[in-house]
């Protein structure tokens, strides 16, 4: 559609078709003042008010209703392409599904997880539910009764219907063929291109192994390919704004958007790209003065709701539903702020006694996002002061155990006395009930805040010394309001932070983690600085035992959505970041992001023995090399044409310059926000994180193929001939590789290594590879 | 991509101003045009050359009054005086230094010191070393910042002279660098800050006179400036490896002119172009480039003497240093001579004792039980080796020597059995092989023992020499590279460092060299080898080379955490300081920190800038044009190269991942700096001085302008620089850790809770 203007081509412009607006086809109306001598140029050029849109794939206007079923199949004809692909892509995805019947790879996170939602045991993940639940809704439907432990490399038994919660994993790997096709039509690529994207999609041996288990992967890929598909339909219902069409495209983008952050955060980065989108969109239209500014507010007011209000409400309600269905205690607790906990169907918290007085045993939860329990253990600082190491840990077990206790200086503890309890401003001391060491704290630097004071136990039952002493000062109470109101210390409901008594020091737990001597805790330390809003200095009573008080009432204690809500997400955001490379262990399963466009290595999906199926995730080289040429080569193309631009020569009409911006710039964009990102983020990152990315690449291949060659002045038998080729040769590196994402059966050695080293550099990548990946592997 | 307005409006920002002379819009004419005498007396007075010569003579000499006043306290080594006095020795003594940062700076103290005759003996080890007790001649070497910080100043006036501001504006820019704490406490100190800044300073200002002779294109002082912005921002990058920044500031600005340049409304023709893009390629890359390695050669030229920096260095390196040990004591390896192997990163002996691996470890893995392989820290009868060849010798002469890529095996001399590795798991990473030993009379496992000799950097034919040859140990059949690592072995190793095959055949730390030749049948005499030898040569480039990858890996790996690092979000609001040096006694501290006042108004003036610039992009966009065209013309371009000047010294931080401090933030505060008064200027008056390049033949004549601030500008000024005195005053204590300061007014000073102060009283 780019090319009937091609007598324009090299032709040093003075009247129309030198603006090219860079945006899309509407934007050369600005600064008439800069374009005085080639205003008329323009105004021939402009587009028929109400016909914005000149990218994209071009409005036809909707056919009469068949009357015969002759009309019928000639109109739905177009269908029959992206139906058989489907088919295709049925035979691929469910060959052979159920081949492996051992736990592969994350199926042991995901299917754990799954396992939790049907038993309704509340867990912590760094992942948002909505990927999890889908698996776990497929185990419903397939009659799975949540009780495998899914342990890695362990053989299903047979309650477990993996095949079927695989196979309905794998349908959102089917869709992805269909969408890619339908997405290509929408960027009014050629046929030809269509054709392109389509078998990439189905032929590409990763995005296919990756959605034949129970992993989010499917679904995150699924939501992705949505997410540009709507986007590109909204794109093409432009010239008809406001009207039904436009608003469900727009709805379903905003859902869609819910659904993919709602899967992985990595979803971010696609809504990046329909952000980006809107923004170009809007600035062009906030410079069109013809509008009125009725219909400004209305664009506004539209992005607004259906892209930001519309996903959030979408993410909160699968976090909302998260929580309904887990109203259990299980495994991730801990993350959680002891309020909530209470609250969990086989918790005892609310059977804690109200109140504290001297001589209870407390656990004490640290009220900073995703905060653990003041924790020691007999492990001693291998630097500063060398005693005994205190921690922040989320785990439960008896190194959480304090007894308070009263000061050194004044009457001991005496469990027959009176009952005294614990008030605001009491100096306290605590006494880690395991060790019998007091919590303490000197001038000395602590191990990675060194400007903040070490913790740590010192001493014992008997000995010790003013610098055990702490003083509580009462923050508030949740359930009870401000502290004016209220004397003593409850637990789980009352915040309050610890002043150590001689230094004026804060007790405070920052999510800075130790080294490998102190186990990956988190670091704990008394901070100078005395602010009153560091959530950080806040504690509150988790756990309280004590026989002489009256056990609690569940009524006292209740939690809200939105701050479950907001803690959930912190506490994700802190593990996620957490998830730092190692240096001590040598982590063979990851990648660095610059492995990745040309495919240096792959991942072993499981173990690599000889009576085993074997996966190994690895792209279709053909389809990741040549999306990564093709970015480069856009990159090129559109230099080559601004500096033709700057010097007036005319390689395209208006409308094929906005084409070949938007289309390019989808992709470009796409690509560029998937991948860039993973440069910055410290996290340990492995090759599937490139899969969405590899999408847009894909795009961009058939993009530039499609600019190049398909919609180029060549020769029809030229186009045809360059199509068979490059056809062919995906769908044979496909066959090539099939191996994969199918199962290799048999031994390595023999069968496989021999078939790699004629590709050279994949030997090199297979020897590298060891048998203890479940070991290593912690998440995604 | 490029921002779409900026390619639409076919006049990128920041570039050109001549379309001002294309466009000749009458109404305008009669707008613009005003007499020079219509202005202000404040205006014209100071706009003579002579009231301009005053004004930039006294900040000047202020300049230098605040810069050296009491420039001999402390005489204790102050904080990273530790590194760059102690390089400055090493020029001195000639001993090769490595640093991640490159050498002009530091070239530049070393002469400095060499100047007022410092001998080099001092080595400045730890802060508060006491100069005046080792005779270091310091106030010399503290000189040499401060006479470039204090040059700085006129500098910055001349900037703002140029770019068309008027007097009164200038010495307020000029003000906001003249009292900073912050500044002055850099450039007191033998830090490499002071040259940098003022090296950025004159390469901005050499920028600026060169493209204000645009009408004069390829004229003798068209090429001086561009060969002296070429110059200064080599000396700037030489300075300081944050120096780039300021190349990356001129690359950005010379590829927008060019593609202003390129526009075919222009009327230039393509030759044109390209004799513009040829000027600029050798002014401003060749020449930066030349001048760059100049500096290296100078800096391999001085140091030709073996020190503190050889063991960075590769072993051809070292061996080309004068005294090395690699040059003295290496040494052609021959086959049976008996060696001791050393790992190069643990610095561990390859090791080998009697005891065996047992059966079954803690994790319940099997071993193979075979004689144990550790790696042992001292020197031991069991470290020794014997070289086997895998091939027929000849009785004498070259044949015998060990060659890359060479398969041996290496016999432990004192067990009398064979280096063996095989697929069994290591004691502690089921990952890795397992490394034994095997009896060297059995030869069932003979394949298992053959290794072959994979020397670094190595080609065919070279030959494997102790000390300077390292090398891999690559196992034939499995491939794996004989690595270890800083673990330790349970007792029944007696917690030696473990031994195992890494699967990583070309694992980088998985180098070994020879430490040590304990014996040799060569009838070669080893107390021959350790008279002394000459040093090797080796070409330049590829000197430059490794040392600038070196610099490059190390600079990277600065990220160790630091009490006083600081992240780039707080620096523009000056949230924390460095303790550069205390005294306990007389509780006297030096804190680096910026006078309050100036950052603060720095920011508001950023913002307003930004404000500004949004508003018009934004108004604009509606068709409306609230400011003249030559102001905003004004606005986008010099301030805009200003704003540019500050968001690439400043941004990059946020992307690097090693530890960074509030000082990397100062060539950004100058450049802020020359914003506020761009920003001010606008604010006071709707004037400018206009215009201001430098006319040629062919260019329109344009109706004059000239900025007119009136009384106020005077007045706004002077209060500004009487408060900023006051504030500079106020912290001066700090700033020059004297005199000593009682608790209470330490926490006088902490203006914010942030800043960590010694000494400070408690709170109560």
């Amino acid at each position: 559609m780019s090319s009937e203007d091609t007598s324009a081509r090299r032709r040093v412009a003075k009247g129309p078709g030198c603006s090219g607006g860079f945006m899309s086809g509407s934007d050369y109306d600005t600064d008439p003042l800069q374009y005085d001598d080639h205003k008329d140029g323009h105004s021939k050029l402009r587009p028929p008010i109400g016909g914005r849109v000149s990218s994209g794939r071009l409005h036809k206007p909707y056919p009469t209703p068949p009357t015969s079923i002759s009309d019928f199949i000639h109109q739905n004809l177009e269908h029959l392409p992206p139906a058989i692909y489907t088919l295709l892509s049925c035979w691929t995805r469910f060959h052979k599904i159920g081949l492996a019947d051992i736990v592969v790879w994350d199926e042991a996170h995901f299917g754990k997880f799954g396992s939790h939602y049907l038993k309704r045991e509340f867990y912590f993940d760094v992942h948002p539910p909505l990927g999890k639940m889908l698996v776990a809704f497929a185990g419903l439907l397939s009659g799975y009764d949540g009780n495998f432990e899914f342990k890695s490399g362990e053989k299903y038994p047979d309650t477990v219907p993996y095949v079927a919660m695989r196979v309905m994993m794998a349908t959102f790997g089917v869709a992805l063929v269909p969408l890619g096709w339908y997405t290509a039509v929408e960027l009014g690529l050629s046929p030809w291109a269509c054709h392109l994207v389509a078998l990439m999609v189905l032929c590409d041996v990763a995005w296919l192994c990756i959605s034949r288990f129970i992993l989010l992967d499917s679904m995150l890929l699924f939501f992705t390919f949505t997410t540009v598909f709507f986007l590109t339909k909204f794109h093409n219902q432009q010239y008809q704004s406001f009207s039904f069409d436009w608003w469900l495209w727009l709805a379903l983008t905003g859902i869609s958007i819910g659904c993919v952050t709602s899967v992985k955060w990595v979803g971010l980065f696609v809504t990046a790209v329909v952000g980006i989108y809107t923004i170009e969109d809007l600035w062009d239209k906030f410079g069109d003065l013809r509008m009125s500014t009725r219909n400004q507010l209305r664009h506004w007011g539209a992005r607004i709701l259906c892209l930001i209000l519309l996903p959030i409400l979408v993410y909160m309600t699968f976090f909302k539903l998260h929580f309904l269905i887990l109203n259990h205690t299980g495994p991730g607790d801990a993350q959680m702020s002891s309020l909530f906990q209470a609250h969990l169907v086989g918790n005892d918290f609310w059977r804690n006694p109200l109140e504290v007085a001297y001589g209870s045993k407390i656990t004490l939860k640290n009220m900073g996002w995703g905060g653990g329990l003041l924790h020691s253990h007999v492990q001693t600082y291998p630097s500063g002061s060398t005693q005994q190491q205190v921690t922040c840990y989320h785990y439960k077990d008896d190194n959480n155990h304090w007894l308070v206790l009263p000061r050194w200086n004044g009457p001991a503890y005496n469990p027959n006395e009176e009952l005294r309890f614990v008030k605001n401003g009491d100096v306290i001391r605590l006494q880690h009930a395991p060790t019998t060491r007091s919590l303490h704290s000197h001038p000395i630097p602590a191990p990675i805040t060194k400007l903040n004071y070490e913790v740590s136990c010192y001493g014992n039952s008997t000995v010790g010394d003013v610098q055990d002493h702490w003083v509580i000062e009462v923050v508030d109470d949740i359930r009870q309001g401000k502290k004016e109101s209220l004397d003593r210390i409850r637990s789980l409901t009352t915040r309050a932070r610890l002043r150590h008594e001689v230094l004026g020091c804060y007790l405070s737990a920052a999510n800075k983690v130790l080294p490998q001597w102190g186990f990956k805790q988190i670091e704990v330390s008394c901070v100078k600085e005395n602010d009153p809003d560091d959530i950080h200095t806040y504690w509150n009573v988790e756990s309280h035992w004590n026989d002489r008080l009256p056990a609690g009432d569940v009524k006292h204690y209740k939690s809200a959505f939105l701050r479950d809500f907001w803690h959930l997400n912190v506490a994700m955001m802190t593990s996620n970041n957490a998830l730092v490379p190692d240096p001590d262990k040598d982590d063979i399963l990851a990648s660095h992001p610059t492995d990745w466009p040309w495919l240096r290595l792959g991942l072993r999906m499981c173990g690599w023995g000889d009576n085993q199926p074997k996966y190994y995730l690895l792209g279709t080289p053909l389809v990741w090399w040549g999306g990564t040429l093709s970015l480069i080569v856009f990159v090129a193309l559109l230099g080559i044409y601004l500096v033709r631009w700057q010097r007036r020569y005319v390689d395209m009409d208006a409308t094929g310059w906005a084409h070949f911006l938007y289309v390019g710039k989808v992709a470009f964009y796409g690509w560029f926000l998937h991948y860039a990102p993973f440069f910055i983020m410290g996290r340990v990152t492995y090759l599937h994180h490139y899969l969405p990315t590899l999408y847009f690449s894909v795009l961009m291949s058939a993009h530039v193929m499609d600019h190049c060659i398909f919609s180029a002045r060549w020769k029809e038998k030229t186009k045809r001939i360059l199509f068979g080729v490059t056809a062919f040769a995906i769908v044979a590196n496909f066959w090539w590789f099939r191996g994969m994402a199918w199962g290799i059966e048999g031994p390595v050695n023999e069968y496989w290594g021999l078939q790699w080293r004629k590709v050279g550099f994949f030997s090199v990548v297979m020897e590298a590879c060891d048998d203890n990946w479940s070991a290593i592997r912690l998440s995604f | 991509m490029a921002s779409p307005g900026r390619i639409r409006n076919r006049k990128p920002i920041g570039t050109s101003r001549s379309d001002n002379y294309d466009q000749d819009d009458e109404d305008h004419v009669n707008a613009v045009y005003q007499r020079p005498t219509a202005r202000s007396a404040f205006e014209q007075a100071l706009d003579t050359p002579k009231a301009s010569a005053a004004v930039v003579g006294i900040l000047t000499a202020l300049a230098f009054a605040l810069r050296f006043y009491k420039i001999n306290h402390p005489d204790q080594v102050v904080f990273d005086e530790v590194h760059f006095g102690k390089f400055a020795s090493y020029y001195i003594l000639r001993q090769y230094y490595f640093d991640v940062h490159p050498p002009f700076a530091k070239l530049l103290f070393g002469l400095a010191g060499w100047f007022v005759g410092f001998d080099g003996h001092f080595s400045f080890d730890n802060i508060g070393d006491s100069y005046t007790e080792n005779h270091v001649p310091y106030v010399g070497m503290r000189a040499l910042p401060a006479i470039l910080g204090s040059l700085t100043i006129p500098v910055v006036y001349a900037i703002m002279k140029e770019t068309g501001h008027s007097t009164i504006v200038a010495a307020f820019s000029a003000c906001i660098v003249l009292f900073d704490n912050a500044h002055v406490a850099q450039s007191r100190l033998i830090l490499l800050d002071a040259t940098l800044i003022f090296f950025m300073a004159l390469t901005i200002y050499s920028y600026i006179r060169f493209r204000k002779l645009r009408y004069w294109e390829f004229s003798v002082e068209w090429w001086s400036w561009l060969i002296a912005t070429g110059f200064f921002m080599a000396c700037a990058w030489g300075s300081k490896v944050n120096g780039i920044l300021t190349v990356l500031t001129i690359g950005i600005a010379v590829l927008i002119d060019l593609w202003d340049i390129l526009d075919i409304k222009k009327g230039h023709t393509l030759e044109h172009f390209w004799q513009h893009f040829l000027a600029r390629a050798l002014g401003l890359i060749v020449v930066p480039f030349i001048i760059y390695l100049s500096f290296f050669y100078v800096h391999f030229a001085v140091l030709t003497y073996s020190g503190p920096g050889d063991s960075f260095m590769s072993p051809a390196f070292q061996e080309t240093l004068i005294g090395n040990e690699l040059l003295m004591h290496s040494q052609e390896l021959r086959y049976y001579d008996v060696i001791a192997l050393k790992h190069r990163d643990t610095k561990v002996f390859l090791h080998s004792h009697p005891d065996r691996y047992p059966l079954q470890y803690d994790d319940g893995r099997i071993s193979s039980q075979g004689q144990q392989v550790t790696g042992y820290g001292y020197e031991d009868a069991n470290n020794h080796w014997q070289i086997i060849p895998t091939k027929a010798l000849p009785e004498a002469g070259r044949g015998r020597v060990v060659q890359h890529e060479d398969v041996i095996q290496l016999l432990h001399v004192n067990t009398q059995t064979l280096l063996l590795t095989h697929d069994v798991a290591s004691p502690l990473m089921p990952t890795n092989q397992e490394f034994t030993t095997w009896p060297k009379d059995d030869h069932s496992r003979h394949n298992d023992t053959l290794f072959y000799l994979d020397l670094i950097d190595g080609n065919a034919g070279d030959t494997w020499k102790s000390k300077s040859g390292h090398f891999r140990l690559v196992h034939v059949p499995t491939k794996v590279s004989m690595w270890t690592h800083a673990k330790q072995l349970p007792d029944w190793a007696f917690k030696q460092q473990e031994i195992n095959g890494n699967k990583n055949s070309v694992e980088k730390s998985a180098t070994w060299y020879v430490d040590e030749i304990v014996s040799t049948d060569s009838n070669l005499d080893l107390a021959e080898i350790n008279t002394p030898k000459e040093p090797k040569k080796l070409g330049f480039f590829r000197k430059f080379a490794e040392l600038q990858l070196l610099m490059l890996q190390h600079n990277a790996g600065l990220t160790a955490s630091h009490p006083y690092a600081s992240t780039p979000i707080n620096w523009p609001f000056l949230i924390s300081g460095i303790s550069f040096w205390t005294e306990n006694d007389t509780q006297k501290q030096i804190y680096l920190i910026g006078n309050a006042i100036g950052w603060a108004t720095c920011v508001i003036l950023i913002a307003i800038y930004v404000g500004i610039i949004s508003a018009d992009v934004v108004a604009r966009r509606r068709d409306i044009e609230a400011i003249p065209e030559h102001i905003r013309n004004r606005l986008w371009n010099s301030a805009g190269f200003f704003f540019l000047i500050w968001a690439v010294h400043y941004l990059p931080f946020f992307l690097m991942s090693r530890q960074l401090f509030i000082h990397h933030y100062l060539p950004s505060h100058l450049a802020s700096a020359l914003l506020a008064g761009s920003v001010l200027s606008f604010i006071l008056s709707d004037t400018i001085n206009f215009p201001i390049s430098v006319a040629g033949r062919r260019t329109h004549m344009r109706p004059s302008e000239y900025a007119d601030l009136g009384t106020k500008g005077p007045i706004v000024v002077g209060i500004f620089a009487a408060i900023m005195f006051a504030m500079f005053v106020f912290i001066a204590p700090l700033t020059y850790g004297t005199p000593g300061l009682d608790g209470d007014a330490v926490n006088s000073k902490r203006l914010l809770s942030s800043w960590t102060l010694h000494f400070a009283a408690k709170n109560t």
